[in-house]
């Protein structure tokens, strides 16, 4: 008995240490979620300006914003260019990533370096860069291709790391086999590399078009005077206005965001984030 | 004999050609131009816009503040990260995925939003004065946002996912027999701790502290919105140079300062992953 009690006395300090040890992870998950579930909540709000906690619940911010030209341009400039340069940035970047996969010659780090460059480079460096040679060339007003160039070169690295990694897993001999069997490179690689390489490609793709639609370093440089996409927009709203009108455009970005997160866990699942 | 050789050499550069080409005209001549803008004024080669950029007392706090948010957000990431991860590895499978998918999900949100949520709860009217206001703790609002407390606390938001995803891609290697071994043999949890956990995880550690050191040196979006023009980082006081006083050799200057310290710190962190790029091919 005595021996139980001494035990469990020497147990304590072990059972508050792990406690601490859970208060520290939920404090840092509340931490990590705050700032997005607190905008999600306040653009449910009834009162007139930005406040947390809402005096009311009510849905009159999102009716609000559906009647705001600027909101249904922005929305559409940025669906536009996010489809745009994730549709270029996944047709450039599967060549590349099958390049990288599959081919062994002289250069082949050349392209490597080349290809994933925009995730080294500084986004508002590459921002800037764009910017002043659009200007060099006077073809900074053109707005919608500018965006659309911008995105694409910033989404490439997306789809090749992505897609990349899916083929690197593949059986080569399956696209031998096709070949052997008198299918020619290009039906074998879009009858077999393309759709073993699937999920890779899903993940890339999804993940450019998110990165493309929540950016505001490449939109910010080259957004012109009648192409400005959400995140500017809504940026330039919570500055200027005290209305939670940025906070009902944040909720409905939010859950365009998880619906792709959602799609991403169930078809590819977490591992295209953790897998490195 | 030739043409095997070449076979795979032409292809290689066909089918990575448009990518290159893009990457090439619209990121890295664009840079490379910049580089030599920043050396020039007025058409010949000079140092002055380094020179101004020195003379300049906004551009030389604005790189000392950069560095202090930098490391602040990166010491707070490895305190905040190792909870998390350590978590994500020892909790059942069904939590495991659960806080997993509350470190990643705010990756993928806006940074506008993520900034814009720590406006509404480090505001003078803000949550958290609120709650010091109503606790009476403080008789005035505490000043959270427009200064480097408000960069930092958003940064580490921000980065730290990354930190959590480095560490636990280093974690999920270890043996667990290992862990149970140093048990076994009477180690307490904190020694295991101490000298099986931390020591093991040591490269997930460095790689991810030169990776979100490098990412808090460079962010823009959570400076310019939470610090504003009066607390510029280097990438808000280029931002300004460019749009607000049109001064574009400084702007190029930072832009080189900004590049340079992003190419120290990535390619470190490259090393230190032990040329992760590699084990793909």
């Amino acid at each position: 008995m005595a021996e139980i009690l001494r035990r469990s006395r020497a147990m304590l300090p072990w059972r508050l240490a792990r406690l601490a040890f859970l208060g520290l992870v939920a404090f840092w998950q509340v931490f990590l979620v705050a700032p997005i579930v607190i905008i999600v909540i306040a653009s449910f709000t009834s009162a007139n300006y930005m406040t947390f906690p809402p005096p009311g619940f009510s849905v009159k911010w999102f009716a609000e914003v559906m009647s705001l030209s600027w909101f249904k341009d922005a929305l559409v400039t940025s669906l536009i260019v996010a489809a745009a340069s994730t549709a270029a940035a996944a047709v450039i970047g599967i060549l590349a990533a099958r390049v990288l996969a599959r081919h062994h010659f002289r250069g082949r780090v050349v392209v490597e370096y080349v290809v994933l460059s925009p995730l080294i480079l500084p986004g508002v460096v590459l921002g800037f860069a764009l910017f002043n040679a659009l200007v060099y060339f006077r073809l900074e007003d053109l707005g919608l291709p500018n965006l659309i160039a911008g995105h694409t070169l910033v989404t490439v690295p997306f789809v090749v790391r992505s897609v990349w990694s899916a083929m690197a897993g593949t059986d080569i001999s399956l696209e031998e086999a096709a070949q052997s069997l008198g299918a020619n490179p290009a039906v074998a690689f879009w009858k077999v590399v393309l759709p073993t390489a699937r999920p890779g490609i899903i993940a890339g793709a999804i993940l450019a078009f998110t990165y493309s639609f929540n950016d505001l370093t490449m939109s910010i440089f080259l957004s012109g005077v009648d192409a400005t996409t959400l995140p500017v927009q809504v940026m330039a709203n919570i500055e200027y206005s005290a209305d939670p009108t940025p906070a009902a455009v944040s909720t409905l970005m939010v859950g365009l965001t998880f619906t792709f997160f959602i799609i991403i866990a169930r078809t590819v699942g977490l591992r295209v984030f953790t897998d490195r | 004999m030739i043409s095997e050789h070449r076979g795979p050499l032409v292809a290689g550069w066909l089918l990575s050609a448009p990518a290159v080409v893009v990457v090439a005209a619209f990121g890295i001549l664009p840079t490379l131009n910049i580089l030599l803008e920043a050396f020039r004024t007025d058409g010949t080669p000079s140092l002055a816009n380094f020179q101004g950029l020195l003379d300049s007392g906004l551009a030389v706090q604005s790189f000392w503040r950069t560095l202090r948010v930098a490391v602040a957000t990166t010491v707070l990431t490895v305190f905040a990260g190792y909870p998390l991860a350590l978590m994500i590895l020892k909790a059942r499978p069904r939590t495991s995925t659960i806080i997993l998918m509350i470190v990643v999900f705010p990756l993928m949100v806006s940074v506008v939003v993520r900034t814009y949520g720590w406006l509404v709860i480090l505001g003078p009217s803000g949550i958290i004065n609120q709650a010091l206001l109503a606790l009476g703790l403080v008789q005035a609002p505490l000043q959270l946002v427009r200064n480097e407390v408000g960069i930092i606390i958003a940064e580490t938001q921000l980065l730290l996912p990354y930190m959590v995803l480095s560490l636990i891609a280093v974690l999920q290697k270890v043996d667990p027999h290992l862990e149970e071994a140093a048990l076994s043999l009477g180690a307490n949890p904190v020694v295991n701790l101490v000298r099986v956990i931390l020591p093991i995880s040591l490269p997930g550690l460095l790689s991810g502290v030169l990776l979100v050191f490098s990412l808090a040196l460079t962010a823009f979006a959570t400076p310019l919105l939470i610090g504003g023009p009066r607390v510029p980082l280097l990438t808000t006081l280029l931002y300004s140079y460019v749009f607000s006083s049109y001064d574009w050799g400084a702007a190029a200057a930072v832009a080189v300062v900004l590049i340079v310290l992003a190419l120290v710190f990535i390619t470190a962190q490259r090393l230190m992953a032990g040329a992760g790029l590699k084990r793909h091919g």
